[in-house]
């Protein structure tokens, strides 16, 4: 089963999607900001990571920032995950390594949709 | 030419000789050859000849050719020297043959001279023209702009400049630009500028305010530039600050929704996890509730910047009434603006076109011809009043009215989109009993102008030093009509003080004309006079006006005629009006300054009519009757004068009601009262 640790401040989303992530056959773990988001993937790298940009404190631009300069989570497959919709910050999230982008408010069948074929396509890459 | 001294001397000299050698020759000729009685005095004669022809030859040259040639140098000289001068004196001797071409030569220079004066002084006075032309212009326009010489010296500046750096030093004649605006940028700019005139700019950020500059060459022959400014902080700030508000609650907005997307979406799927239901049950309220919260917020800001009124501006009554009247003339449909005119806050262009559209409209419902066209200045609004004779219109007409697009384009705003961007509406009134017609009224943002009001001053005292019963009678057939069918010009001054008999002056003239019974908004005559006397501060505390503002204004006995050509065949009514007749009195000159028409006085009629009651000056009595002076207008000749004549509109039904009706009535009644106040 694979390992998803979403990363948003609102609390509200994260229950949602936490159960419906398990509904869809993914293991899910949550974290409020990017420190907690850090501390979790230090203990137990997950296979995909949905990282919302508006966080307390580091945002999730810092934090991707920061996985794509360390070695061993360069390659960790990450889902942006966003309330604003320019096209200028789609860009530079791509720009900062992440591997796709979904523009809140989203259906979750997308969501889950772009999160089986990125982690397919990891697969095959990997 | 040799001087006269070296001439004469030369002359003696040769004549001297001349002599000797005669002399000599003589006498040799006496020793050697003892001539004979008969032949001596033929000796001597020839003897003495060569002397006789070198004095006569030098004293004819003198007479002929050197006196002559010193006058002509003497002529000549005068003639450079002042070549004005009269008083020229002929050639004569050999030099007399010269004389007509010396005429020619000189009498040509003389008219080459005055014509290349009076083109200098056409060309100055041309040049004067355009400089206050210019002047003018500078002056009124709102944008401020420098002119700079090659060098970045500042040359001229109009006052809107002068008011943007108010507060810096740095602004002056002959200053570098370099010290009022020290941006490289700009000094870079203008070193590469570019000739042919088009125009460079830039954005000049500043501590406090951010300025859009625009640099343009003034042509070779100047070699100036002309600099152009606009201070965009407001502008960018209001943007910015919608902006910056959008920018924040939209993402707020998307957040939320995103939320309730997911907890509806997993509300739906969860069916045994009752405590997990609960918990999404509760994110769906919270996310509902934060969502309307957003949605309102959204509401009132997308609201604020409807209502930022960017797009209105001051605008004067009279200009909107010009224009539409041009517009309507078209369709023959006369307007007729009345009342006071004000200043008022619309999009000029927009409220035209709906204003046009209703008449339009109206005119399609039931044909009018005249209309006409009021504006009531209330507490922060202005009431813009379409009447007409007819019938007024309906409600639900209007209703329809208000979906009407402006202009025959897919995008057009609809009268409503008007009536919302001025934060106004529309509405129908029926005719009232006091004659005014059934009308259309739009409450409108009145201006923001702040004019500081004036202290509260003791009205001036009532006069009684002139009788204006005292003036001719009207004809008969004056005197008989109604007087609400008269023509009368309510007039006003302003004077230097309150003792006309001892020297006080008319400084301002002003007066505005009533037909049938409604005061013409646009038909006025306001004049300034030079009392050609100072005025005192005392006075000066009154009206406002001082020596300067008047010292480029004709004398009375030029404005005097004018005035009474404006009165034309109108009556004349003043407010405490026998002051003011007495000063026109006073200032009467001849046949075309006189003023025989009946006068009736507002306040006598207002004293006939409520003798019971204190208080019949002009702001006590526009107190009583809510007549309003537009801000800063009161104790100004003209404003004062439209007080007065809304004033007479108001007590003439209130005179009708007590028979009171024809101009002699009026003049028995007023004539009656003057005499029952003490003198």
């Amino acid at each position: 089963m694979p390992h998803v640790l979403v990363v948003d401040d609102e609390p509200n989303i994260l229950l949602s999607l936490e159960f419906l992530m398990q509904q869809a056959g993914f293991n899910v773990t949550t974290a409020a900001d990017a420190e907690q988001a850090l501390v979790q993937i230090d203990e137990h790298c997950p296979d995909l990571l949905l990282l919302d940009i508006s966080l307390p404190g580091m945002s999730g631009f810092d934090l991707l920032e920061r996985l794509r300069s360390t070695e061993s989570t360069r390659q960790l497959p990450v889902m942006m995950l966003t309330a604003h919709g320019r096209e200028v910050e789609k860009e530079k999230g791509l720009a900062l390594g992440a591997n796709d982008y979904v523009t809140k408010p989203f259906s979750t069948r997308e969501l889950v949709t772009r999160v089986q074929a990125l982690l397919a396509n990891q697969q095959q890459g990997g | 030419m040799p001087s006269r001294q070296n001439l004469l001397g030369l002359w003696l000299l040769l004549t001297g000789l001349s002599l000797m050698f005669g002399l000599v020759m003589l006498l040799w000729l006496e020793s050697q050859w003892q001539p004979s009685a008969d032949i001596r005095p033929l000796l001597w004669v020839l003897g003495l000849a060569p002397a006789l022809l070198c004095a006569s030859v030098g004293w004819m040259l003198e007479r002929r050719l050197f006196r002559p040639l010193r006058q002509f140098q003497v002529l000549l000289a005068r003639l450079v020297a002042s070549p004005d001068a009269q008083g020229d004196y002929p050639l004569d001797g050999w030099l007399h043959a010269l004389q007509p071409d010396l005429d020619h030569i000189r009498d040509g220079w003389r008219q080459d001279r005055m014509q290349i004066s009076a083109a200098q002084a056409q060309g100055a006075r041309k040049a004067d023209r355009i400089r206050q032309e210019l002047e003018a212009l500078l002056q009124v326009l709102d944008v401020p702009l420098l002119i700079c010489d090659r060098h970045q010296r500042i040359l001229l500046f109009n006052p809107a400049a002068a008011n943007m750096f108010r507060e810096q030093p740095a602004l002056g004649l002959g200053r570098p630009l370099s010290q009022l605006l020290p941006h490289p940028g700009l000094l870079d700019a203008f070193q590469h500028l570019s000739a042919n005139g088009a125009p460079q700019q830039l954005l000049l950020p500043g501590k406090q305010h951010w300025l859009r500059c625009q640099l343009r060459h003034l042509g070779a022959a100047h070699g100036g530039v002309l600099v152009t400014l606009q201070d965009t902080t407001a502008a960018l700030e209001h943007d910015q600050r919608w902006r910056r508000t959008l920018a924040q609650l939209l993402p707020r907005l998307r957040g939320h929704c995103g939320s309730l997307n997911s907890a509806t979406e997993a509300l739906l799927q969860v069916t045994d996890n009752p405590d997990l239901k609960q918990r999404l049950e509760h994110a769906v309220e919270q996310e509902s509730q934060a969502l309307a919260v957003e949605v309102e917020q959204l509401t009132r800001l997308v609201e604020a910047h409807q209502l930022s009124q960017s797009l209105l501006e001051e605008t004067w009554s009279n200009d909107l009434c010009s224009a539409l009247k041009a517009q309507l003339n078209l369709q023959h449909i006369r307007l007729t603006p009345v009342g006071i005119p004000v200043w008022m806050r619309v999009d000029g262009p927009a409220l035209l076109a709906l204003l046009q559209l209703l008449i339009q409209r109206l005119n399609e419902l039931q044909p009018v011809s005249e209309i006409e066209l009021e504006v009531l200045l209330g507490n922060r609004r202005v009431y813009l009043d379409l009447g007409w004779s007819g019938d007024p219109v309906s409600e639900q007409q209007l209703q329809q009215w208000r979906a009407l697009p402006l202009f025959d384009e897919p995008l057009s705003p609809r009268i409503e989109d008007v009536l919302e961007q001025h934060g106004a509406d529309l509405w129908s009134l029926p005719p009232s009993a006091s004659g005014q017609p059934a009308r259309l009224r739009l409450p409108l943002p009145a201006s923001q102008r702040g004019v500081q009001p004036l202290p509260r001053l003791e009205p001036r005292p009532e006069f009684h030093d002139f009788s204006i019963a005292d003036l001719p009678a009207p004809s008969r057939n004056l005197a008989n009509v109604p007087l609400q069918q008269l023509e009368m010009v309510v007039f006003d001054t302003e004077t230097t003080g309150l003792d006309l008999r001892r020297g006080d002056r008319i400084i301002s003239l002003a007066a505005c004309r009533i037909m049938n019974d409604r005061l013409l908004a646009d038909d006025t005559f306001d004049q300034r006079v030079n009392p050609q006397r100072p005025i005192p501060s005392d006075s000066t505390a009154i009206h406002g006006l001082t020596d300067a503002d008047v010292a480029q204004s004709p004398p009375i006995e030029v404005v005097l005629p004018r005035f009474r050509q404006y009165v034309g065949n109108g009556i004349l009514v003043a407010h405490n009006a026998a002051f003011d007749r007495l000063a026109l009195q006073l200032a009467e000159t001849g046949e075309q300054s006189q003023f025989t028409m009946p006068v009736l006085d507002t306040l006598l009629l207002s004293r006939a009519l409520d003798p019971e009651l204190e208080g019949h000056g002009l702001d006590a009595l526009a107190e009583r009757f809510e007549l309003r002076f537009p801000p800063g207008t009161r104790h100004t000749a003209l404003g004062d004068a439209r007080v007065t004549a809304e004033l007479l509109l108001v007590l003439l039904p209130r005179l009708a009601n007590r028979g009171v009706r024809t101009l002699q009535d009026a003049l028995a009644l007023q004539a009656q009262i003057e005499k029952r106040t003490p003198q």
